[in-house]
């Protein structure tokens, strides 16, 4: 069998999506009545769950509370069934501290920390195969808003790779798995400020602009897709309340 | 909107284990269609290439239709053909990249009538496989129903055909809707393009080969050869040491049993071992063909096995007789191949009888290649019968491991077996000469020189360049005759005292532009080839016969090497190099000019550009000219003095001057004499290389063509050692100074034969001189053995050959890069010109040693073998010849012949098992006996108690005849009459021979290496005689390949006895 050919020559990618083209992006909000805040997004065949706790006071040793705002903490975790091979546990392993790692950077900068000192935010996400970073973070996005805990703006992430001289917004499993650059970009869509770039593979200097182009757009058309969901949720909230 | 669905994939996992993978699968509403039939060409957004309007209906292949017939689609008769993104993908998956690449090119063609349709992202096309579907059917399923939307799409305005090879489709979708058609693809090409022959040909050659591979796979259970092993494999093994690369050579006299790989480069280094690698039988060789790039693995030293020393016709007697064979070397067997290379080979058909007894299978059959080297060849055709007696190039096209021969296609016919021009057509094919005219393209970019506009010195130019027309005496030695003039020389007094010498080039490179048509084809073809009655040119003539060419009293552009010598010393103090402009005042051949030197001027008349002038300024002119030639000579004395000092060798080769007269035919053929003039000349070439050489390095020291010829191997010189001690000379190989002087010494002064042979014997010892690029090598292996300088290159040639081509743009790039000026054009980096000189090598080896060399051989031998067919070797006095023997194998010696210059095998010991023995007449017979070899004699007993010993050096007698061979060339038979010098009873004959004898006696000793000679154009010589005899009975104009291997590396005199 031939290497797969990520983008055909008529311009279709290996699912049938074009270059710019997202994956299919499903969103619920306040799945669970226990957190304060919960969300469940599906990317493609992505699913990732989140959860915020907060903000409350610190737990644990008071000596990580910060004077000025609040402290933002994440946990990652994966599902063992949520790849090809089984994983061993769920999270603690150096992949998952990572992604912890990054999604705190990225809604330390969303959310308006410094109104909630000496207080502690937890956002749990649970995630489940390919495209993993995007799907968490938009995912976080929602729960914080369900949360009510104030944000800058809504946190849009979307990752894009490249492919013989053309840019892919949105990376499925396969395409990730093909060994190509991949960047991953979390923006604020209103200011057009990034919150977050990532990219660990090599890509050529000239190219950068229009993967991260690419990505930008990308980004922005999931900010649509979220406000609607957020907008519907409202609108379902609001009936409930007999408004 | 996108629809989105999901695929599930099962796939087997290399453990075995079924991996159940779901992918998302996206379709979408609009895909383009690209048909100009399009209802809604908005929504369906064409862009690129839409089908033709004037078709009669669209076709769409079955997936197992392109996969298989793609070639026929390929046809641009063929038009409105829809591929279906599943067909396409069918490719992608089963036939591997370079059909699919193929199929890609095929569609991104503009001029092709075809697109791919994308049914699987189209909605209503789309059809998920069924649980339990077969892949194949899924494919039909999919294809036809994307055919079926597609008819409705275009608003069944155009009937559609779908080609399929699945009967059941036929039955079950054929009347299924009207306007799709389902019909198979031979119906399809019978009733809609019953007139394309070609394309139902290829269809039924398709068909055919197909067949026959289903059987052979159900037949060929039980493999021939082991499988090769994958290239990551082999390149590890060779670095780890594990595994050997070389070249495979094969013996042409054991091609059966014996191939030797040759070690190349690095691999050489690292390992221990010095010889070749022994492959041993057809199964280690393990398909691979004589020359290609293999990898090999050692066997076990137990394994090893020696190369068989006796002379032999075919292995059968190989065990017959049982020797023991010379000492094990290390033996090895093919595991791979790395670089196949194959080219046409020249075979011929089996004749009718062979062909009935190879029986069963008719279409499939054997023919033999003209090489020995060559197994034989499975050809499948029909006209096996009609081809009979013909010589025929063949391809070869694959060489399965489960089959014991190669697989071949037949190319094109040469020409009836025994006809001259068909053998010598075989001959050039077997070289791989193939020059054809230079095409239109490439005469457009030639300036012009015709009577109407004739070529002037452009005033630019002659701005640019300095202009040596009045202040310098220029002029030119050469062969009588010559056309292609590309070195002149000058020798003037300065104001100073000091002399000022000068070699002035024709500057070729002015009128060709890097990477111009005539550049690349100059490039490929590399050389020029000098054949007796062809020429072909490396520039088209209008540049090598006459622009480039410093022909006398016109103005020419040179690029001249100047420099200033002491006056008493001759030391160099200053040397200059630019482009001049020159007018040759004078074209002198060498008879002439050494006439001049030796103070004869009866010569004067010979001279064209004297004729009209009066009586004093002749005078005045000689004198000066005269002047000129003494001074070059005197010149040229001492420098060559110089390089003797270091060891510049002298080897044996006799040169001979070919003259032809109006009709091209061989006028006369002259053993050059030994004149000076011509070593003033080699001298001053050589002279002019080193500084250009020196000049280049300098200025590029990692991009400079040089040229180097690294020193012999002295385990090859062992023989040549040995065969000397047999006479009482001691030969010193240590250096090439104490060679050269051994050389001189080892003088028999009974028989001159004795020198000769030790000097074409110490040519054999020699490596071949090679170009390279100065990136590639250290400083150190840029000597040059033979002409003992530190660097050289070739530069004083530059129409005949393409490196001095190149040499000459350097030289440009370094004056230029002197004078601070941008170097104009690209140089060719280290990688490039390594490319490059691997090329010209090549070119100059296969061309030379094989084509030139090779081919002359070949021819001289065919004629030798047309001169003695006519003749009946038991009556004819002319068959019988005296011979020595240079060389002693365990069942015969080796011979040469000097009168006819053959060189050829005698057996001692024939089929029966007979040997030779000479009674008190000394005259030969067969009888039963043995044979005893010795270090330099062969004793030959009989059971009777008789016996006879040949030693080393000793005359005997022979007859010639010759052996007829259909498939191969005829090849001359020597068989020993008696063991006593032959005396020549004729006084006729001793006349045709003396010019011979006299030819020998002089030692003609050509300066250079470079020029050295083969031992066997002496043969040229001896044809001529029988050339006339020849022509005299054919009145025709008969080939022979000569001359021009005066600037040749050293020859390989290639072993063809197995030695």
């Amino acid at each position: 069998m031939a290497g797969l050919e990520l983008l055909s020559d008529q311009g279709y990618r290996v699912d049938g999506r074009r270059a710019g083209e997202l994956r299919k992006i499903q969103a619920r909000m306040g799945v669970f009545a226990q957190a304060d805040g919960s969300a469940y997004i599906e990317q493609g065949n992505t699913k990732a769950l989140a959860v915020v706790y907060g903000p409350h006071e610190i737990r644990g040793s008071r000596a990580r509370a910060l004077p000025d705002r609040a402290l933002v903490n994440c946990q990652y975790s994966s599902a063992t069934f949520s790849t090809g091979e089984r994983k061993r546990r769920p999270h603690g392993d150096r992949k998952s501290c990572e992604m912890g790692l990054q999604l705190r950077q990225t809604f330390e900068a969303a959310i308006l920390t410094q109104l909630h000192p000496r207080s502690q935010i937890d956002i749990y996400v649970l995630q489940a195969d390919g495209g993993t970073y995007a799907a968490c973070v938009n995912a976080a996005t929602l729960a914080v808003l369900d949360a009510g805990i104030p944000m800058r703006d809504f946190v849009c992430a979307c990752s894009a790779g490249f492919v013989d001289g053309t840019a892919l917004a949105d990376l499925s499993h396969v395409e990730e798995a093909a060994g190509g650059p991949q960047l991953a970009l979390a923006l604020l869509p209103a200011s057009g400020q990034i919150a977050l770039l990532e990219m660990d593979a090599r890509l050529h200097e000239d190219h950068l602009e229009r993967v991260l182009e690419a990505a930008a757009q990308a980004a922005r058309d999931v900010h649509t897709l979220l406000d609607r969901v957020v907008r519907q949720h409202v609108r379902e909230a609001s009936i409930l309340l007999g408004d | 909107m996108l629809q989105k669905r999901e695929k599930v994939l099962l796939l087997r996992t290399f453990q075995g284990r079924t991996l159940r993978i779901v992918r998302e699968h996206y379709l979408r509403p609009c895909v383009p269609c690209h048909s100009p039939l399009c209802p809604q060409p908005a929504a369906c957004s064409h862009d690129g290439k839409l089908l033709s309007s004037d078709v009669t209906h669209y076709v769409i292949p079955d997936w197992k239709v392109v996969q298989d017939y793609l070639e026929i689609l390929e046809f641009p008769e063929l038009k409105g053909i829809i591929f279906m993104q599943t067909a396409c993908q069918a490719v992608q998956h089963q036939r591997g990249r370079r059909q699919y690449n193929k199929l890609r090119n095929l569609l991104k063609d503009a001029r092709h009538d075809c697109i791919l349709f994308a049914n699987e992202f189209q909605q209503c096309c789309y059809l998920p496989r069924e649980r339990g579907e077969s892949m194949e059917k899924w494919q039909t399923r999919s294809i036809y129903n994307a055919a079926v939307w597609y008819y409705h799409h275009c608003q069944d305005r155009m009937p559609i055909v779908m080609v399929t090879e699945d009967e059941e489709a036929i039955q079950q979708y054929g009347s299924e809707t009207e306007g799709v058609f389902v019909i198979t693809f031979k119906n399809y090409l019978d009733n809609f393009w019953p007139d394309l022959k070609a394309a139902h040909e290829l269809c039924d050659s398709i068909l055919q080969s197909r067949r026959e591979r289903e059987n052979e796979s159900q037949e060929s259970h039980g493999k021939e050869y082991p499988e090769h092993l994958p290239l990551e494999v082999l390149e590890a093994g060779i670095k780890s040491g594990r595994y050997i690369q070389g070249i495979l050579n094969v013996n042409k006299h054991r091609a059966q049993i014996e191939a030797f790989v040759r070690l190349q480069g690095a691999s050489s280094k690292d390992s221990d071992l010095v010889s070749d690698i022994l492959i041993h039988g057809m199964k280690a060789r393990n398909r691979s063909i004589h020359g290609d790039v293999v990898v090999v693995e050692l066997l076990p030293k137990n394994e090893w096995k020696g190369r068989t020393v006796a002379l032999c016709e075919n292995d059968c007697d190989d065990k017959a007789s049982g020797e023991s064979p010379s000492e094990p070397m290390p033996t090895g067997r093919v595991v791979g191949i790395l670089q196949k290379n194959w080219r046409d080979y020249v075979v011929t058909f089996p004749s009718k009888e062979e062909v009935q007894s190879q029986g069963k299978n008719a279409q499939k059959i054997l023919v033999t290649p003209w090489d020995y080297r060559i197994p034989k060849i499975r050809i499948s055709t029909q006209q096996a019968e009609t081809l009979q007696d013909f010589r025929v190039v063949v391809r070869i096209d694959s060489w399965e491991s489960t089959s014991v021969y190669p697989n071949g296609h037949f190319v094109r016919v040469l020409g009836r077996i025994g006809d001259l021009e068909g053998e010598i057509a075989t001959i050039l094919v077997e070289n791989s000469i193939s020059v054809i005219p230079f095409s239109e393209a490439q005469m457009c970019e030639m300036p012009v020189n015709t009577p109407e506009s004739p070529w002037k010195v452009s005033p630019e130019e002659e701005q640019k360049r300095k202009d040596l027309r009045k202040s310098h005496l220029v002029f030119s030695i050469d062969p009588k005759g010559c056309e292609d003039v590309d070195d002149t020389l000058s020798v003037r007094t300065l104001n100073n005292g000091n002399l000022e010498l000068g070699v002035h080039i024709a500057d070729v490179t002015h009128f060709v532009a890097p990477n111009s048509y005539i550049d690349i084809e100059a490039r490929t073809r590399a050389t020029t080839y000098y054949l007796a009655d062809r020429r072909y040119d490396m520039l088209p003539s209008v540049l090598s016969a006459d622009l480039c060419s410093l022909l006398g009293g016109v103005d020419r552009y040179a690029v001249s090497i100047m420099w200033e010598l002491d006056k008493a010393s001759y030391e160099i103090k200053k040397v200059w190099y630019g482009r001049t402009i020159i007018r040759s005042a004078y074209k002198l051949f060498y008879e002439a000019a050494q006439e001049l030197l030796d103070g004869n001027l009866s010569v004067v008349d010979d001279i064209p550009e004297f004729k009209d002038l009066d009586e004093k300024s002749r005078q005045a002119k000689l004198e000066e000219l005269v002047w000129a030639i003494g001074k070059l000579t005197d010149i040229a004395r001492h420098v060559r003095a110089k390089r003797d000092g270091c060891g510049a060798l002298e080897l044996e080769g006799v040169e001979v001057c070919v003259q032809l007269d109006d009709k091209k035919n061989i006028h006369d053929l002259i053993p050059k004499q030994p004149l000076e003039v011509h070593e003033t000349v080699a001298e001053c070439m050589i002279l002019a290389n080193h500084w250009v050489a020196k000049k280049i390095w300098e200025s590029f020291p990692h991009q400079a063509l040089l040229r180097q010829h690294p020193p012999p191997h002295q385990e090859f010189f062992s023989e040549l050692r040995e065969c000397a001690k047999a006479k009482g000379f001691f030969i010193d190989t240590r250096s090439n100074k104490t060679l050269a002087d051994s050389l001189d010494n080892a003088n028999d002064p009974h028989d001159p034969i004795v020198n000769r042979l030790l000097r074409s014997m110490a040519t054999q010892a020699m490596s071949n001189a090679l170009y390279f690029s100065t990136g590639s090598c250290a400083e150190e292996e840029f000597h040059h053995y033979g002409l003992a300088l530190d660097k050289y290159t070739h530069f004083t040639s530059p129409i005949r050959r393409y490196s001095d081509i190149v040499v000459h743009r350097l030289l440009m790039a370094a004056i230029s890069k002197d004078k601070k000026m941008e170097i104009k054009g690209n140089l060719f980096s280290n990688k490039d010109l390594e490319e490059l000189c691997r090329h010209i090598n090549n070119r100059n080896q296969l061309c030379f040693l094989q084509a030139a060399q090779h081919s002359q051989k070949q021819s001289t031998e065919l004629f030798q073998c047309m001169y003695f067919k006519d003749k009946d070797p038991a009556t004819e006095e002319r068959c019988i010849s005296d011979g020595v023997i240079y060389s002693i194998r365990t069942n015969g010696v080796l011979l040469f012949i000097p009168r006819f210059g053959i060189k050829g095998a005698a057996y001692l010991k024939n089929k029966d098992g007979l040997v030779i023995s000479c009674g008190p007449d000394s005259c030969s017979e067969w009888k039963p006996g043995s044979l005893q070899r010795f270090q330099n004699k062969i004793t030959s007993t009989t059971t009777d108690g008789e016996s006879v010993t040949f030693h080393l050096f000793d005359h005997v007698t022979v007859r010639i005849s010759i052996q007829a061979s259909r498939c191969h060339s005829d090849t001359i038979r020597l068989e020993i009459i008696s063991n006593k010098p032959y005396k020549i009873p004729n006084t006729e004959l001793i006349h045709q021979s003396s010019p011979l004898l006299k030819s020998e006696l002089v030692k003609e000793v050509t300066k250079s290496v470079e020029e050295a000679q083969l031992a066997q154009e002496v043969k040229v010589n001896i044809i001529q005689e029988e050339y006339q005899e020849y022509r005299q009975t054919k009145g025709r104009s008969l080939y022979t390949l000569l001359e021009e291997i005066r600037d040749l590396a050293l020859l390989d005199v290639s072993n063809n006895y197995g030695i």
